[in-house]
């Protein structure tokens, strides 16, 4: 017989924490996922619409049953309304979590801004100076206030185009233009979206499909990018640092406090606390040897770029980092929080803590975080979790941290590179690097944990392709040990060299998932050293086990953006083939690049490479036959 | 055609039902000790229980003799039978004759060995008067005292825990229902009747009882002595096969028949409790006394007696007890010796009280237990009667949302010996 | 006589047939009301999922003769000859589950139920829609499927389509077309992800 959990996970820690936590009479998101099956066939085809009160309706797949909607919608209007919404649920997230942070950056420069400061001066003045605010003769503080009202006006209706586009390669750019989905709102898109998909206003699946595109770059240009630029400011742009991962990260001796969600304002806040000299002294007082603060999902990550901060897990393994029964406290703030965690927490001592009015969950108790409370209610919880460690029982923490190398930003690479990215663009010209991946996205239950992202990863850099990695991607590779400074060893012989002459491992974290947006202007940066488009470059993308509206959404950004991107769970449109045909093919027509879906992680290395050699064949590159 | 059954319980009655579905003229006798109209002898217990009356314990009513023309003769024990001029001798002076003779006898209350067995209030619990009795002298008791582990004795402890007694229960060796439930599923159910008021002892038994006119108490082998007011025997049962001519129908531990129930004499067929025949999940012979069993069997019978050769696939032990919360459904070979190459898997899953254990042969599934979430038993059962092979990953039997549809994908029923 | 029948093929598991008929066997027979209802109605179809998560509406065939009938202590499971369907008297039922045993497709469950004695825990399944069948209505998980899935039709009919399908696949040059190419592509990506998590 198998290892128990085997079928589930291929980490070690998450197999042994399942079997625990069936000791321990804990439901799992595996065993929640298996009580649902079979999942209703029409929502997973994309083919039922809940949009109005006249339905809800589906079509029939096997065409006997209902053809159309009440309202006379068919198939195709139906997956593309579907389809239309989620990428407007997915910019949405990111968007408001991106205004959540210029509200910092405005109460900052408005003096409101207890606790937080302009770490990155420098990329203040640069991003103030894309956008046009006049810098000179002012201080940190005012130009902080100035670039917060014009990020605001990219949020309204004010524009012809949001700001930060400017970045993308100027053939894009044009040929946005010239298709129509230049984004002139980041709100705007999202709630055009909602009305586009609202009874009875656009029913050319078509049309609806292109402001989706429009809607997803509102995102990936805009609203995750300000995220990422904000946060940079904020926090500090990150450099490469030295961190561990899994959930052997916890500590025996220590008050442990996990983060979890996405939005660095809460947990930039108690790590500060959490380093404090008062609160240290008390956790000595408490007999703890210190405060061991560890991420789980993206804002473990966004930790872990400025400060190389330990990760425990991702997102499948949320619930079982609390079954160890050694976390103090875990404080969340938004996304991909599953509403299970309290339950799980109730079952050990974990105090659980919600922190932004956005955000609620059963069973936590809620300590809200504002820019101006944020510090004080930040000691506020880490006393709460400090006092918690006597509370603590018996702690199985099964195995030991992965050593890992972290915060690759577009500047630390660059710095890396030697100030230019010429170095990287040779290799790749040499075919030492035969291109990049950037694997994003989730875990999904769908799939074995982490066995899509570290299977894609060990094929493509076997083969000589630098993986650049964001969000729980990033965390499975880095649990696998790609990240260790010696990982080049696992790379193929020309990215072993670079790696080797750069010291840096062959698999690139660059953060958390609305810093998808750093792989963009990478890829920019890259296609203007070329003097090419993004779509001419010998790079894909790919979100092997993506689950959430976000991944959507950067997926349809990065395929509009150019890069062809590989998805491993069919999102819902097979209900309309027309669909399925325009994303997988027609759009290379369009946008220059597709999307493809395959689950087994095998057969997407060699669509990548494929696709990679047939680009660098175009750029008059030494091309392999795959 | 004289058709002749001895037996009233539900093999009997079954046979005469397709005897006389198949042959309107024949002429059939049936015999019974039993007066009264043939009852459904595992309802007893539910009796005792209180959660059925005794008025539903019939499973015929009143004119079925009538309807189906049979002549009954009951009240009395057949004594002999002479295969020669095929007759049977019902009590002393009875002679009876027939052309074809099925022996649905049933069982008998395997008896113990202990002295003052007549004192009043110690009683079997084979047939529905033995019930009539004990819940007739309820009133005046307050310790209940069970002799055995096995399904009556567990059965009789949880109708009288039920009723509101004290019970004790004596279990001579091994876990409780050892022949029915794996050791898991015992101590299962040992754990909820205890945790309702069962006491238990294991390893011991009674020696004597003691009383006056009623039992009051009893002296049990380490010694010691409890007291009680009514003590239940369920030691398990024995074929009721004294009659039986040894030399002319052969006889192992119940009385051997063949695929048709057909006994050495051609004659002669027998059906129920007191056939033995192949058991498919051991692939020997094996007496399985339990009632759907009777049932299969006793129709059998009756289809060949009457002329039509119809073969059954072989019988398979079977049981499903509610005790309280725990509903314990298992069939087959529960505890299969080690050293015979079975494989077993098991899974228990603490939240939902579920346990399940599957032992399989080479590809075939030839036992099972399962503790709550008992609704796919019977899927599991037709696997096993039909000796399917399996053709799916065996780990998906143990998962509780296994169901029909998962061995239909893969054809298993396609695959099976019968269809080919 | 028509009765319901069962196109595994075309099932996707959205389980509206379970709610259609939970709430056919409800005191009220409206979905809003009965959820609200005491004891709560509970369907009598229920969809299994296959080895590859596909949908399996799993309902009472009616089988002649019946093992659950057989199998039934206390006589409660009898055939009704003019509807052609094994029915279950919740007065007589003792739930004592010896039908759980004996149903080969594990259709039969235990709970109380609207038209059981109050309190009472009996055998439940389904009754082929007795009472919408003397309303002239078909059955409710009939009536809920959108793909046919389950249709009611008589057996003679559903044959001669089956029987005309598989002639139609089996001439020569015939293509066989996907039922649903979309539906297929579907459940061959699943398949490949479960295939993924069990080797």
């Amino acid at each position: 017989m198998n290892k128990p959990f085997e079928n589930s996970t291929i980490c070690e820690d998450s197999q042994l924490l399942l079997q625990k936590a069936a000791r321990d009479q804990i439901e799992t998101v595996w065993e929640r996922h298996q009580a649902q099956q079979p999942q209703c066939g029409f929502c997973e085809m994309g083919l039922s619409c809940r949009n109005c009160v006249m339905g809800p309706c589906r079509v029939d797949p096997f065409g006997e049953g209902p053809q159309k909607g009440v309202c006379g919608a068919d198939a195709d209007i139906i997956v593309a309304r579907n389809l239309g919404r989620m990428i407007a649920a997915g910019a949405a997230s990111h968007s408001d979590h991106g205004r959540d942070l210029v509200d910092v950056l405005g109460e900052v420069g408005s003096g409101n801004g207890s606790g937080y400061q302009i770490r990155d001066p420098e990329k203040l003045k640069r991003v103030a100076a894309e956008y046009g605010v006049a810098t000179d003769g002012k201080d940190d503080f005012q130009i902080a206030a100035g670039l917060a009202d014009a990020m605001k006006e990219d949020y309204g209706c004010k524009q012809k185009s949001i700001t930060l586009i400017s970045r993308a390669p100027a053939k894009r750019q044009e040929l946005w233009n010239n298709l129509g989905v230049t984004p002139r709102g980041i709100d705007r898109e999202t709630s055009e979206m909602m009305h586009r998909t609202h009874m009875g206003v656009d029913n050319d699946w078509q049309s609806l499909l292109l402001h989706g595109v429009r809607n997803a770059l509102s995102d990936g240009w805009g609203g995750s990018m300000i995220a990422t630029e904000v946060s940079d400011i904020l926090f500090g742009t990150p450099t490469p640092r030295a961190t561990r991962f899994n959930v052997g990260v916890l500590a025996k001796d220590q008050v442990n406090i996990i983060v979890h969600g996405h939005n660095p304002v809460v947990s930039e806040m108690v790590l500060h606390a959490a380093q404090s000299e008062e609160m240290l002294k008390l956790a000595e007082s408490k007999g703890a040897k210190g405060i061991n603060l560890a991420g789980v999902c993206c804002t473990g990550n966004e930790l872990l770029m400025r400060h190389g901060v330990a990760m425990a897990g991702n997102h499948l393994s949320t619930e079982l980092v609390l079954s160890t029964g050694a976390v103090e406290m875990m404080l969340v703030d938004y996304q991909c929080i599953m509403p299970s965690l309290a339950t799980v927490a109730s079952c050990y001592h974990t105090k659980m803590i919600s922190t932004s009015d956005k955000a609620r969950f059963p069973g936590m108790e809620h300590q809200e975080f504002h820019p101006e409370n944020a510090a004080e209610t930040a000691m506020t919880v880490v006393r709460q979790a400090v006092e918690n460690f006597a509370n603590r029982g018996e702690a199985f923490i099964p195995v030991d941290s992965v050593d890992a190398l972290g915060g690759f930003s577009v500047e630390s690479i660059v710095n890396a590179l030697g100030g230019s990215p010429d170095p990287l663009i040779d290799a790749i010209k040499a075919g030492k690097i035969r291109g990049a991946v950037g694997i994003v996205g989730c875990n999904n239950p769908k799939i074995k944990q982490d066995h899509g992202h570290v299977s894609l990863a060990q094929r493509l850099i076997e083969n000589d392709i630098l993986v650049v990695d964001t969000g729980c991607a990033a965390v499975a590779n880095a649990k696998a040990g790609f990240k260790m400074t010696d990982a080049a060893e696992l790379a193929g012989p020309g990215l072993q060299e670079i790696c080797g002459a750069l010291g840096v491992p062959p698999v690139l974290h660059m953060g958390s998932c609305v810093d998808n947006v750093r792989i963009l202007v990478l890829a920019s940066a890259l296609a203007n050293a070329l003097n090419v488009d993004i779509s001419d470059l010998p790079i894909a993308g790919a979100a092997p086990e993506w689950y959430s509206e976000k991944a959507a959404t950067i997926g349809v950004y990065f395929v509009a953006s150019g890069v062809f991107t590989v998805l491993g769970p069919m999102p819902p449109i097979t209900g309309s083939l027309n669909i399925v045909n325009l994303l997988t093919e027609g759009l290379n027509d369009v946008v220059g690049a597709t999307f493809a879906v395959e689950p087994d992680p095998e057969k997407a290395a060699i669509l990548i490479r494929r696709h990679i050699e047939s680009k660098r064949k175009a750029l008059g590159l030494p091309a392999e036959d795959v | 055609m004289e058709y002749v059954i001895i037996g009233n319980g539900v093999a009997g009655i079954s046979a005469a039902e397709s005897i006389r579905q198949l042959d309107a003229d024949g002429n059939i006798t049936m015999i019974g000790d039993e007066s009264g109209l043939p009852y459904c002898r595992p309802m007893i217990s539910m009796v005792l229980e209180g959660t059925a009356t005794p008025n539903q314990l019939p499973i015929r009513k009143a004119k079925f003799y009538d309807t189906l023309n049979i002549a009954p003769i009951f009240g009395e024990r057949v004594t002999d039978i002479d295969v020669g001029s095929r007759t049977v001798q019902v009590g002393t002076a009875q002679s009876v004759a027939y052309d074809r003779l099925l022996i649905a006898t049933g069982a008998d209350p395997r008896p113990i060995n202990a002295q003052n067995q007549e004192l009043k209030n110690i009683s079997y619990m084979r047939t529905s008067l033995h019930v009539a009795n004990m819940l007739q002298s309820l009133a005046g008791t307050r310790d209940a005292l069970v002799l055995g582990g096995g399904l009556v004795g567990f059965k009789a402890a949880y109708g009288l825990l039920r009723r509101g007694l004290k019970v004790t229960m004596l279990i001579g060796s091994g876990y409780p229902l050892s022949l029915q439930v794996d050791q898991t599923a015992g101590q299962m159910i040992l754990k909820e009747l205890v945790a309702q008021g069962l006491k238990v002892k294991v390893g011991v038994e009674v020696t004597a009882f003691e009383g006056q006119d009623k039992v009051e108490a009893a002296q049990i082998s380490d010694g010691s002595k409890i007291a009680c007011d009514m003590v239940v025997i369920g030691k398990g049962v024995l074929p009721a096969l004294s009659f039986v001519p040894r030399d002319h129908i052969e006889v192992d531990l119940g009385i051997m028949v063949n695929a048709h129930m057909q006994t050495s004499n051609p004659h002669v067929y027998a059906a129920g409790d007191v056939a033995e025949y192949i058991d498919v999940a051991r692939n020997s012979r094996w007496v399985n006394a339990i009632w759907p069993e009777a049932v299969s069997q006793g129709r059998i019978a009756g289809i060949n007696m009457a002329g039509r050769p119809v073969a059954y696939a072989g019988s398979l032990s079977r049981n499903v007890i509610r005790i309280f919360d725990l509903d314990v459904l298992t069939g087959g070979l529960v505890t299969p010796p080690h050293e015979n190459g079975y494989e077993v898997m098991s899974a228990m899953h603490a939240g939902r009280n579920t346990y399940r254990k599957m032992v399989f042969c080479d590809q075939r599934l030839v036992g099972f237990t399962m503790v709550n979430d008992i609704e796919q038993g019977g899927v599991l059962m037709a696997l096993m009667h039909h000796q399917i092979p399996l053709t799916i990953p065996k780990e998906a039997l143990l998962d509780t949302r296994f169901n029909f549809k998962q061995v239909m994908t893969h054809g298993a029923w396609a695959a099976s010996p019968k269809a080919a | 006589m028509k009765k319901v029948i069962v196109h595994p093929e075309r099932c996707v598991g959205c389980m509206q047939c379970m709610l259609a008929c939970a709430a056919a066997h409800s005191k009220t027979k409206s979905l809003f009301l009965a959820v609200s209802e005491k004891p709560q109605p509970k369907p009598r179809v229920h969809v299994g999922v296959g080895l590859y998560e596909e949908g399996f509406p799993n309902r009472c065939r009616h089988c002649n003769p019946a093992p659950c009938q057989l199998a039934c202590l206390p006589g409660a499971i009898f055939r009704d000859n003019e509807i052609d369907t094994v029915l279950i008297d919740p007065d007589k039922c003792i739930n004592c589950a010896s039908c759980a045993m004996a149903c080969p497709f594990g259709v039969i469950r235990y709970h109380e139920d609207a038209v059981a004695p109050p309190g009472k825990t009996v055998a439940v399944k389904c009754d082929n829609c007795y009472e919408r069948r003397q309303q002239k209505r078909i059955p409710a998980c009939v009536e809920a499927c959108m793909v046919a899935a389950l249709t009611f039709e008589t057996e003679a009919a559903a044959m001669k389509r089956k029987t005309d399908e598989i002639s139609r696949s089996v001439s020569t040059g015939a293509e066989t077309a996907a039922l649903s190419p979309g539906f297929e592509l579907l459940n061959t990506l699943k398949k490949v992800q479960i295939e993924m998590r069990n080797p």
